[in-house]
């Protein structure tokens, strides 16, 4: 689903954000990039769905070398990789419903779909019956659900996850790395960038650990070291 | 396609609402500079409507004295008939025409008007030149005949034609320069206001382009927005110039005949024309401005 092949990207002379990395992420996996920050691990994120590009390298998403993807191109990769957020990027005068509708509007879902889509995905990230309220009424992880729910409601291919507890407490954490493990259950494949030891050592799924940019790990069932 | 549609309309109404102030200040820019354009293109008319009065028909007029005998009076027109080469056609306006024409031209001014009467008003020779924009030849075949037998004196266009002409040019360029400057302070407001509206949506404009929104689709919204500033701003101004004509227009009617005012009153339905114009000159500045700032500024 994923490839990249010596990928470097870097932001000035000195700055090298990801340094000749390369690695593959099967249908349907889940896997965690763990290191400090400025490691590289959101940097890696923006090149999969092609917010940056790297200099060097080919970065492969469902069998297509995206690096060289012409720009009208880009919209139709990204309907096929959700985006989750550690601030949630809601659109704060929109309700839920609206938030997660707007995924599909500006695609050009037509709106009986939308009826019928959103709800089923409301549900399923546990938020049935709060459709018309708005962020600023929302806990922490009931905007991360909304958040996702809206990253899920196009059925993508790929998730991307940046930091999706870092705001959140624990439990809180804990019940979105449930809802996630769920969508990965459906065969969405997940890539997470975390800083969450607990999260990582609990679900004990494939990790790519990053340090100055350069993958120092990259281990299946892996612990947070 | 309904979906889509439904969407740009909620999208650009919503943006209006949310930057009511500035686009309520492009609306109003946008009208000022169109309703300057309507009235350049307006009074460029009224002094062609004035001009093509004087170039249809120009007319010499050759005055005699009031003592002027029959022989000296054939004498002028067997000349009038021997330059038929320089003059078209010739009508002789005799005592009462004359008197006649004198209420007419006079009337704001009767103390003048009381000066003449049937014993000492000139009578007259309308002749209408061949050549009647031609002030040379004019002038030329006005210096011979005021030297003939029984003339008081010979006037003609030329002075008023160019006098026009000189206003025409005045008016018409600085008000054109005026719309110029005008339009293009709209077209950079209504740019300004799109570039505000897309930074005030920076955060949605994200997330639509991560889910997989086109260009396009993020575009239209802001450049439908840019075209109403221009098409409701032409629509004022066509409102403003509808006011002002219809204002000119029973204004001159209080001026004096004569005056030369009424020939700058527009009523051949040119004013709708022009208020169409405004129309579309409006909608492609909003599309111009909104364009280049949705094209410009989208990479938020």
């Amino acid at each position: 689903m994923i490839r990249l092949e010596n990928v470097t990207k870097s932001y000035s002379t000195e700055i090298v954000a990801v340094k000749d990395a390369s690695f593959d992420v099967a249908k349907g996996e889940f896997v965690f990039l763990v290191g400090p920050s400025g490691s590289g691990k959101s940097t890696l994120l923006r090149m999969l769905n092609r917010q940056d590009r790297p200099e060097r390298g080919a970065v492969w998403v469902a069998g297509r070398n995206i690096v060289d993807l012409p720009s009208g191109r880009i919209p139709m990769l990204r309907r096929n990789i959700g985006n989750i957020f550690q601030d949630y990027k809601l659109l704060l005068e929109k309700n839920v419903f609206e938030n997660v509708a707007f995924a599909q509007e500006v695609i050009g879902r037509p709106q009986h779909v939308i009826r019928q889509q959103v709800p089923a995905v409301l549900d399923l990230v546990g938020l049935a019956g709060k459709e018309e309220r708005l962020p600023n009424q929302l806990s922490g992880g009931e905007q991360q659900r909304v958040s996702i729910a809206r990253a899920f409601v196009n059925r993508p291919l790929i998730l991307l996850a940046d930091e999706p507890t870092g705001n959140l407490d624990p439990a809180t954490g804990e019940g979105i790395m449930r809802l996630l493990d769920r969508i990965n259950k459906t065969g969405t494949t997940i890539v997470m960038a975390t800083h969450d030891q607990r999260i990582v050592n609990t679900m004990r799924k494939r990790v790519i650990q990053l340090d100055r940019g350069i993958i120092v790990r990259d281990q299946a069932r892996g612990v947070y070291e | 396609m309904f979906s889509r549609t439904r969407y740009v309309f909620r999208e650009t109404f919503d943006s209006f609402r949310r930057n009511a102030t500035l686009t309520i200040a492009s609306i109003i820019t946008a009208a000022i500079s169109l309703l300057g354009v309507g009235l350049t293109l307006l009074s460029q008319e009224g002094f062609d409507n004035l001009l093509s009065k004087w170039e249809g028909g120009v007319e010499m007029i050759i005055f005699m004295r009031p003592d002027v005998t029959d022989d000296q009076r054939a004498l002028i027109e067997s000349s009038l008939d021997q330059n038929n080469q320089f003059i078209e056609s010739w009508t002789y306006c005799d005592v009462d025409c004359s008197l006649a024409e004198r209420d007419r031209v006079l009337a704001a001014e009767p103390g003048v008007k009381d000066l003449l009467n049937a014993d000492n008003i000139p009578t007259q020779y309308k002749a209408v030149p061949t050549e009647a924009t031609d002030v040379q030849l004019l002038r030329q075949v006005s210096e011979a005949f005021s030297e003939g037998p029984g003339v008081f004196e010979v006037v003609f266009a030329e002075d008023q034609i160019s006098l026009i002409e000189q206003l025409q040019s005045f008016f018409g360029f600085r008000l054109f320069l005026l719309s110029g400057f005008l339009l293009l302070a709209a077209i950079l407001l209504i740019w300004n206001t799109i570039r505000t509206a897309i930074f005030a949506r920076r955060r949605e404009i994200e997330v639509m382009k991560l889910v997989g929104a086109t260009d396009w689709f993020i575009r239209v919204p802001f450049m439908l927005e840019g075209l109403l500033h221009g098409v409701i701003g032409g629509a004022l101004a066509s409102l403003g110039l509808g006011i002002w004509n219809s204002q000119w227009t029973s204004g001159v009617q209080g001026f004096p005949p004569n005056s030369g005012f009424a020939s700058l009153v527009v009523t051949s339905g040119y004013d709708k024309t022009v208020m169409l114009y405004m129309l579309i000159i409006g909608a492609v500045a909003g599309a111009i401005g909104s364009g280049i700032a949705a094209s410009r500024f989208l990479d938020v």
